[in-house]
C-alpha cells in the first residue's frame, strides 16, 4: 500500500514535470529599446525590406520566449532612404534622444562605414555586416561583423569555384569586371583582381560605374565585345538586374556570371524570370546551411512572407539580432563595455557558423558561401561540405 | 545667440555688453551639462553660420552667386584627413593648412572663372563642384568611393562634443567678425560697388578683378578651415557627404533669407533656418522640410529679394515715415 | 581607376556600337534641352527646374504604364498636355513675379532653384526614391545589324526626339503664335509695338518648354532608370547642350546633341566610363570660359 502510494506521488510528479510548458514566463518590465535606421525606400529598398523582416521575426520570437534579460524588446526604426547623412542623424538621435539600450544594424556598407565610428564614440556595441575590411582596420572595439559582408573575401569564393569545382582546363580565360563605385564594389573588385592574377585569368574589361546606374548597355557591350568568359557584375540589386537584362538583350553568353549580391534578393527571379537562373553569388549566410537555428529562420520567413525558404537578407537581419541576443544574454547586462568584452572572450555557435571566434578587429575567421540560382532557388555549390547541388558550368545560354 | 539677432544700435556700449554676455553664455553653455543632442545641434548651426558668412564675402557683397562653396569645405576636410593619415597631425593644427589649400585652389580656378558674369559664373561654379566631386570619387589617394577615416580622439563622447562645440563656436565668431570687418572696410565698400554696377566700378578705377578674387579666396579659405575641423568631427568623410548639393542649397537659402547685403543676414538666416529645419525634420519629415525650403526660397526672391533684415529695416523706415505724417 | 587596357585590339564593331549608341542618346538629350534654351533666349529666364519636370513626365508615363497598362509612347500626348498646364501654372506663380526683378536671369535662377527643390521633394515624398524604369516589351531587346547590336530603347527615344524637335521647330517658324514668340525674342520692344501680348507669349513659351521637357522625360525613361534626384544629372546635360549649342537655337541644340553623343560614344570606347562625364563637364567649362555664346550660337 505504501509503495503504491509512493509510486503514485512519483508518477504525479513525473506527469506534472512532463506536461509543464517549455516556455518561460512572459517578459515583463520596461521594454528594452533597440534603435537605428533602415532605408525602406531608396536605392536599397529591396534588401532593406528583407532585413527588417528578419528583425521583426527575431522580435516576435524573443518576446514569445521570455524577452531579452526578461524584458520585452521594442525596435525604433527610422527611415534613412539609404542616405548616409540621414542615417548618421537618426542613429545619433536614437542614441542621444531616444536613449536606446542597444543599436541594431544599418544597411548597407556605405551607411555602416559612418555608423561604426559613431557607435565607437558613444561606446555602443554595433553588430552588423560592417563595411568591408578597411572599416574593421580602424581600431574600433565596439564593432562586430556577425555575420559580416566582406567584399574582400570574394577571393575565397572565387578560389573555391576555380580550385574545387571546375577542372583547370575549363577555367574561363578572360574576365570582365563591372564594379559599382563604392566601398562594397571596390572591395570585391580588388579581391577578384588578385585572384585573376594568381590564377592567370586575363582581365579584359575593368569598368567602374557610379551609382545609380542609368544605363547598363555600354558597360555590357564592352564585356561582350571582348568575349569575356567570366562576367562579374559587382552591383547592388537594380543595377544587377539591368546588367543581366542587357546581357540577354545582346545575346552575350559568358561561361560564368559571378554577381556581388543581386541574386540573393527574392525579387531577382521576379524581375528576370528564367533569365535569373544560373547566376552565381556568394554570401555569409544561406537558408540551406545545416546549422541549428536555421530551421526557425526558414519557418518564420514562410509564415511572414510566404516564401519557400528565408531569403539571404532576411537571414542576415535575423542573425545580427540573434548574435546580439546571445551576447547580451551571455553577458547578462546592458553595459556595452561588458557585452563587448564578453563577445571577445569565447567562441559561439550561430546559425551561420559554429565555433565562431571574433578577433581583435571584430571579425570571425574568413569564410564565404557560394550559391548558384537553380530553378529559382539559391543552391549552395561551395564549400562542398555544405553544397546542395553541383555547379552548372558553363552557364547555359539565354533562352528566348 | 538669440540676443545677437535683435537689431542692435550701431556702436553703443549697451549693445557691446549684450553681445559680450551672449558670447560668454554660449561659451559656458556646455558646462551646464545640457543633453548632447543640443550640443550637436549648435555645432551644426555654427557650421552653417561659418559657411554662409564666408560665402557671403563673394556672393552677397559682389553679387557673384557661387554654387561651389562646398568644394572648398571639402578640400579643407580632405586635407586634414590626409595629413592625419599620413603624418598623424591633429586636424586642429592642420585646419589652417586645409584653409590654405582651399584658398590656393580658389586662386587658381577663380582667376578664369570670375571673369564670367552672373549666371554664367554660377553655372561654372556648379560645374566645378560636380567635376571636383567626380574627381574625388575616383581618386584612390583620398579614398575614392570608399572614403577616408580620421583617428578618433582618445576622449569620451562628452569631452569630444564639448571640444568641437567650443572650436566651432570660435570659428563661427572669428569668421563672422572677419566678414563684418571686411564689410565696414574699404575692401568691402569696393565689393559692394561691384554688386551695384560693375561697369561703373571699373570706370572709377576699382580693380574689380582683384577685389573679386580676394573675396573669393578669403571666403574659400574660411570654408576650408571649417571643413578641416568639421571633417574631424564626423570622423569619416566621403565625397557624397562633403560635396552634398543639399549643403549648397542651404547656404544659398540662408544667405538670401537673412539678407546678403549685410553680415547680420547670413547669421540670422543660418540660425533661424537651422532651428526650423531641426523642428520640421523631427516632427514632420525630411521631404516636407525641403519642400518648405524651396517655397521659402521662391517667396524670398519674389517678395524679399534683399532678405529678412533689409525687409525689416525697410518696414521700420516706412513706419517711421508714417509716424512722421501722423505728427505733421 | 583603370590601370590595365585590354590587349585585344579595339573591336571596330564595338566602336561603331558605342558611337551609334552615343548619337542616339545625344538626340534625346537634345529634346531635353531645347525647351530650356527657348525660355532662356526669349524671356531671359534661367529655368533650373526644366529637368525636374522631365522627371515628372517620366513618372506620369510610368504610372500610366504600370497601373493602367498604357504604353508610354501612347501616353505622350497626355503627358505633354498635363505638363503644359503645369508649366503655365508655374509661369503665373513663380516666373512672372520674378521677371519684374532687376536681374531677371539671376532672380529666375534662384527662384527656379527653389521650384526644383519643391517639385523634386514632392515627387520623392509621394513616390519614393526607388529607381524606376519604363519597361515596355520592346525596350529590352536589340536590333542586330550584322555583328553590331543596337538597343531598341535608344532607337525609339531618338525617333521620338526627332519628331518632337521637328514639331517644335515647325511651331516656331510656321505658326502665327510661334512667329510671335520669335518676334518677342528677337526684338522685345518691337514686338510690343506691333501689338503682341508679351505676357501671353511668355506664358505659351514657358508652358511649351515644360511640355517638351515632359515628353523628353518619357524618352529618357525608356532608356535610363530615373528617380527624383536624377534631375541633378539631367540638368547638367541640359546646361551642356544649351550653352555649347548656343542659347535659344533649336538647330544649334540639336546639332550639339549629336556632337555630344559622338563625343560620348568615342570616348566611352577608349576611356573608363567614369572619365567620360568629367570630360564632358570640363568641355562645358572651357566653352563657358572662352566662347560663352556656344559653338553654333547667335
Amino acid at each position: 500500500m505504501k509503495r503504491f502510494f509512493l509510486f503514485g506521488i512519483l508518477g504525479l510528479f513525473v506527469l506534472m514535470g512532463s506536461s509543464a510548458p517549455a516556455q518561460t514566463a512572459k517578459p515583463s518590465g520596461e521594454p528594452i529599446k533597440i534603435g537605428g535606421s533602415l532605408g525602406l525606400t531608396g536605392l536599397f529598398a529591396e534588401q532593406s525590406k528583407w532585413i527588417k523582416g528578419g528583425y521583426d521575426a527575431w522580435v516576435e520570437e524573443i518576446n514569445q520566449k521570455g524577452g531579452l534579460l526578461g524584458r520585452p524588446v521594442k525596435m525604433i526604426i527610422y527611415e534613412d532612404e539609404g542616405n548616409t547623412d540621414k542615417a548618421v542623424t537618426f542613429f545619433e538621435r536614437a542614441i542621444t534622444v531616444d536613449k536606446v539600450d542597444l543599436v541594431f544594424a544599418g544597411y548597407p556598407a556605405t551607411i555602416n562605414v559612418a555608423i561604426m565610428p559613431l557607435c565607437e564614440k558613444y561606446g555602443k556595441v554595433y553588430i552588423s555586416m560592417g563595411a568591408h575590411m578597411k572599416s574593421f582596420q580602424q581600431g574600433y572595439t565596439y564593432s562586430f561583423g556577425s555575420p559580416p559582408l566582406m567584399g574582400d573575401w570574394a577571393d575565397i569564393a572565387m578560389y573555391g569555384i576555380l580550385d574545387d569545382l571546375i577542372p583547370k582546363a575549363n577555367w574561363p580565360r578572360t574576365a570582365a569586371l563591372l564594379t559599382m563605385n563604392n566601398v562594397v564594389g571596390q572591395a570585391m573588385r580588388k579581391a577578384l583582381l588578385t585572384v585573376a592574377e594568381k590564377r592567370g585569368i586575363k582581365v579584359a574589361v575593368d569598368e567602374v560605374y557610379n551609382l545609380p546606374l542609368s544605363d547598363a548597355t555600354p558597360l555590357v557591350s564592352k564585356a561582350r565585345s571582348q568575349r569575356a568568359e567570366l562576367f562579374c557584375p559587382l552591383s547592388f540589386f537594380d543595377d544587377g538586374v539591368m546588367i543581366t537584362r542587357a546581357a540577354k538583350g545582346m545575346n552575350y553568353n559568358p561561361k560564368l556570371m559571378f554577381h556581388a549580391l543581386a541574386p540573393a534578393i527574392p525579387a531577382w527571379m521576379k524581375e528576370l524570370g528564367e533569365d535569373g537562373n544560373n547566376a552565381i553569388t556568394f554570401h555569409w549566410w544561406n537558408s540551406r546551411l545545416k546549422f541549428p537555428g536555421n530551421d526557425r529562420i526558414n519557418e518564420a520567413a514562410k509564415r511572414m512572407f510566404n516564401t519557400p525558404e528565408a531569403p539571404t537578407y532576411f537571414g542576415f537581419g535575423y542573425c545580427w539580432m540573434k548574435s546580439l541576443e546571445m551576447v547580451v544574454q551571455g553577458a547578462g547586462t546592458l553595459d556595452h563595455k561588458k557585452i563587448r568584452d564578453y563577445m571577445r572572450s569565447r567562441s559561439f555557435d550561430f546559425p551561420y557558423g559554429q565555433g565562431i571566434k571574433f578577433d581583435e578587429k571584430g571579425l570571425p575567421a574568413p569564410y564565404a558561401i557560394v550559391t548558384q540560382t537553380t530553378k529559382g532557388h539559391n543552391e549552395i555549390i561551395w564549400p562542398t561540405g555544405q553544397a546542395t547541388t553541383k555547379i552548372a558550368y558553363p552557364k547555359p545560354n539565354w533562352t528566348k | 545667440m538669440e540676443n545677437e539677432n535683435q537689431g542692435k544700435p550701431k556702436s553703443s556700449k549697451a549693445a557691446f555688453l549684450i553681445l559680450l554676455s551672449a558670447i560668454l553664455l554660449l561659451v559656458a553653455f556646455p558646462f551646464f551639462r545640457p543633453p548632447l543632442f543640443f550640443l550637436s545641434l549648435l555645432i551644426s548651426i555654427f557650421l552653417f553660420i561659418s559657411l554662409t558668412e564666408s560665402w557671403n564675402l563673394l556672393g552677397g557683397y559682389t553679387g557673384y552667386i557661387s554654387l561651389g562653396h562646398v568644394v572648398f569645405f571639402s578640400i579643407g576636410a580632405y586635407t586634414t584627413a590626409v595629413c592625419m593619415n599620413c603624418f598623424g597631425h591633429s586636424p586642429f593644427l592642420t585646419a589652417i593648412l586645409g584653409g590654405a589649400v582651399a584658398g590656393g585652389v580658389a586662386a587658381i580656378v577663380g582667376f578664369p572663372v570670375l571673369r564670367l558674369k552672373g549666371a554664367y559664373f554660377s553655372i561654372s561654379s556648379l560645374l566645378l563642384a560636380v567635376i571636383a566631386q567626380l574627381i574625388f570619387l575616383n581618386w584612390e589617394f583620398v579614398g575614392g568611393s570608399v572614403g577616408l577615416w580620421y583617428k578618433l580622439m582618445p576622449v569620451g563622447i562628452e569631452a569630444n562634443r564639448v571640444i568641437f562645440y567650443e572650436v566651432m563656436l570660435g570659428l563661427a565668431l572669428i569668421i563672422t567678425f572677419a566678414v563684418r570687418y571686411v564689410e565696414k572696410s574699404k575692401f568691402g565698400a569696393g565689393l559692394i560697388t561691384i554688386r551695384e554696377d560693375e561697369e561703373v566700378a571699373k570706370t572709377i578705377g576699382i580693380n574689380t578683378a582683384m577685389l573679386k578674387l580676394k573675396a573669393f579666396i578669403l571666403g574659400s579659405f574660411f570654408a576650408g578651415v571649417v571643413g578641416g575641423v568639421y571633417g574631424y568631427y564626423l570622423s569619416f568623410i566621403h565625397p557624397d557627404i562633403t560635396f552634398n548639393v543639399n549643403t549648397s542649397l542651404l547656404i544659398l537659402l540662408m544667405a538670401f533669407f537673412g539678407g546678403c547685403t549685410t553680415w547680420m543676414g547670413p547669421l540670422l538666416g543660418a540660425v533661424v533656418l537651422s532651428l526650423a529645419n531641426q523642428l520640421i525634420v523631427t516632427f514632420i519629415g525630411a521631404e516636407i522640410s525641403r519642400v518648405l525650403y524651396g517655397l521659402i526660397l521662391i517667396l524670398v526672391i519674389i517678395f524679399m529679394p534683399n532678405g529678412m533684415i533689409e525687409y525689416l529695416k525697410a518696414g521700420k523706415r516706412v513706419r517711421k515715415v508714417q509716424q512722421g505724417w501722423k505728427h505733421a | 581607376m583603370r590601370e590595365r587596357d585590354s590587349d585585344r585590339p579595339m573591336d571596330i564593331h564595338y566602336l561603331l556600337e558605342s558611337v551609334i549608341s552615343g548619337v542616339l542618346l545625344g538626340g534625346i538629350y537634345a529634346l531635353l534641352s531645347v525647351g530650356f534654351g527657348l525660355t532662356w533666349g526669349t524671356m531671359q529666364v534661367l529655368n533650373i527646374s526644366h529637368a525636374v519636370f522631365a522627371v515628372l513626365g517620366a513618372y506620369l508615363a510610368y504610372w500610366s504604364f504600370v497601373k493602367g497598362g498604357i504604353d508610354p509612347l501612347l501616353s505622350i500626348p497626355a503627358v505633354a498636355f498635363l505638363l503644359f498646364i503645369i508649366g503655365g501654372a508655374a509661369y503665373r506663380l513663380v516666373i512672372r513675379p520674378v521677371t519684374k526683378a532687376r536681374d531677371v536671369l539671376m532672380g529666375s535662377m534662384v527662384a527656379t532653384f527653389g521650384l526644383t527643390i519643391v517639385v523634386e521633394n514632392i515627387m520623392s515624398g509621394f513616390w519614393h526614391p526607388d529607381p524606376r524604369l519604363l519597361k515596355p516589351s520592346y525596350t529590352g531587346t536589340s536590333l542586330f545589324i550584322g555583328e553590331i547590336v543596337i538597343s531598341k530603347g535608344p532607337l525609339i527615344g531618338f525617333a521620338l526626339a526627332f519628331v518632337a524637335i521637328a514639331l517644335l521647330y515647325l511651331f516656331l517658324h510656321r505658326t502665327f503664335t510661334g512667329k510671335a514668340v520669335q518676334a518677342t525674342w528677337q526684338n522685345p520692344m518691337g514686338a510690343v509695338l506691333v501689338g503682341i501680348n508679351r505676357d501671353r507669349v511668355s506664358l505659351i513659351t514657358f508652358a511649351l518648354s515644360i511640355a517638351s521637357a515632359g515628353v523628353a522625360g518619357v524618352g529618357m525613361g525608356l532608356i535610363y532608370s530615373f528617380y527624383p534626384s536624377v534631375q541633378n544629372d539631367w540638368t547638367l546635360y541640359v546646361f551642356l547642350l544649351t550653352i555649347v549649342g548656343g542659347v535659344g537655337s533649336i538647330i544649334g541644340t540639336a546639332l550639339t546633341g549629336l556632337l555630344i553623343g559622338l563625343i560620348i560614344g568615342v570616348s566611352a570606347a577608349f576611356l573608363p566610363f567614369i572619365w567620360v562625364n568629367i570630360l564632358l563637364f570640363l568641355l562645358l567649362l572651357i566653352i563657358l570660359l572662352f566662347k560663352p555664346e556656344g559653338i553654333f550660337g547667335v
